[in-house]
């Protein structure tokens, strides 16, 4: 269980996150919707520990992210998939996906490559183990950032608008392998402009506004024109998300 | 009566006089970069009192004149401490520290220009900071200090020949005696300054392959 209780976060005099109360229980798949600047992103990096907490807390199964001595087993607990990939560039996309599992869960290399071999080929990319990042399409990059997350076997995925920096086309490639990861039961959370796939994949979607939460209902009753859209906020976000 | 003509013999100590420079050269280059390069961990590692107190003595380095270095070294320590010194290991000491510091800049900006993300990415997952160090940053900033390091030594090897001054038999001093002997001047230190040349284009040559290599990651080779 993902838990988040009253957390704020403030840049200065800025508030972005401003109590916010989530939870996220194992099996589900939560999209968080918002306008940019909405907090979306402060959310998943207050959760895998990037930014300190101004208050409240989170708790990945059990373990207390604003605890330092507990941090390290929430980090474990989730796998995180970034906008901008965060390949490390100086590693093939095979040791891309085994340096942590090599280095922190201390799997020996055999199977840490075994594993990342069978992971790659699953999202299509059995043939570009050697490849670099840079000799990477923007989909592929990504599809590797997804392998290097499940590589260390995360009860939860933490997905921070992880299309946004790809073509429709790579974004396809890319959603069809979530889809796919929703579908086997693994957890997640995303942050998203992709609305359709939101309603499609989520069991849950979570609207944030200025730091707010504004909803946060099952999918079906967000897209509700007596639910999540009787709001007028909501309303106006997703009429103009749907026309661009 | 005194020999105006070269001899074979000059030829010896020029040989000797090149390994003195070159053996200098490469031990404060080794030195150098072995306490250049703890002095940027110190740093990386935010160690309190020590880290600034590196970056205090790395300014005084780089912002004096090796000369002076040299002679506060040479005359000053023996003084302060009651021993004595040669002029090889006052040389010794001076360009190692003086390289040290150089050295320690060149790191420090290189492992700034590692991308923030890919330090948060590594910690994210769980990598502790000796981890990213050794496996995300030391390989990335290795790239982008060869360049600015290649300069360095460059530079360095050209700063050796000061050492002739207190004495060292190095090739400048070797220089400054057959040109005393011979009295033509103008062979003596053409030959002088080809063999800085050639020594020279060496380095910046071997720095130049290493830096392909580190940067092999970032060439197009086709998809």
């Amino acid at each position: 269980m993902i838990h988040i209780e009253g957390v704020t976060k403030r840049f200065g005099s800025h508030t972005v996150l401003d109590g916010v109360d989530l939870r996220v229980a194992p099996g589900e798949v939560v999209s968080i919707l918002g306008a940019s600047g909405s907090g979306k992103s402060t959310l998943i990096r207050c959760i895998n520990g990037l930014e300190k907490l101004d208050g409240g807390i989170i708790s990945v199964d059990g373990h207390r992210v604003d605890d330092p001595k507990q941090l390290q087993l929430a980090r474990r607990c989730s796998g995180t998939v970034f906008q901008l990939f965060n390949l490390y560039p100086h590693m093939t996309a095979l040791q891309n996906i085994t340096l942590a599992p090599m280095e922190v869960l201390k799997v020996p290399r055999q199977q840490a490559e075994d594993e990342a071999r069978a992971l790659l080929a699953s999202v299509g990319l059995a043939g570009r183990a050697a490849a670099y990042p840079a000799q990477l399409s923007g989909g592929q990059r990504q599809r590797v950032g997804i392998c290097r997350a499940l590589a260390m076997k995360p009860r939860y995925l933490l997905l921070d608008e992880v299309t946004s920096a790809l073509d429709p086309e790579m974004t396809a490639e890319v959603l069809a392998i979530l889809a796919r990861l929703a579908a086997d039961g693994t957890t997640m959370l995303f942050v998203t402009h992709e609305i359709e796939f939101a309603r499609h994949i989520s069991n849950r979607v979570v609207f944030l506004e200025q730091g707010r939460l504004l909803a946060d209902l099952p999918t079906a009753q967000f897209f509700a024109a007596d639910g999540g859209l009787a709001q007028p906020r909501i309303a106006q976000f997703l009429s103009k998300m749907s026309k661009s | 009566m005194r020999y105006a003509d070269f001899t074979p013999h000059d030829l010896l100590l020029l040989l000797q006089g090149l390994g003195v420079s070159v053996a200098l050269f490469a031990a404060t280059t080794v030195i150098g970069l072995a306490i250049g390069l703890a002095w940027a961990v110190l740093r990386y590692y935010r160690t309190p009192l020590l880290a600034p107190l590196v970056a205090a003595v790395a300014e005084l380095l780089k912002n004096s004149p090796v000369l002076v270095q040299l002679f506060l070294v040479f005359f000053g320590l023996p003084v302060l401490l009651e021993t004595d010194l040669t002029p090889e290991q006052a040389a010794l000491i001076t360009l190692s520290g003086n390289t040290a510091a150089f050295i320690y800049v060149i790191a420090v900006s290189a492992i700034e220009a590692v991308g923030r993300e890919q330090l948060e990415t590594a910690r994210v997952f769980g990598l502790s900071r000796w981890q990213t160090l050794r496996r995300i940053v030391a390989p990335q900033a290795a790239a982008f200090g060869l360049g600015p390091l290649t300069g360095l030594l460059v530079n360095q090897l050209q700063v050796t020949s000061l050492i002739s001054v207190i004495g060292v038999v190095d090739l400048t001093k070797v220089g400054a005696i057959l040109n005393l002997r011979t009295l033509k001047p103008f062979i003596v230190w053409t030959v002088i300054g080809l063999l800085y040349y050639l020594m020279a284009r060496l380095i910046a040559r071997v720095c130049a392959r290493a830096e392909a290599r580190l940067r092999a990651h970032s060439q197009w080779k086709g998809l």
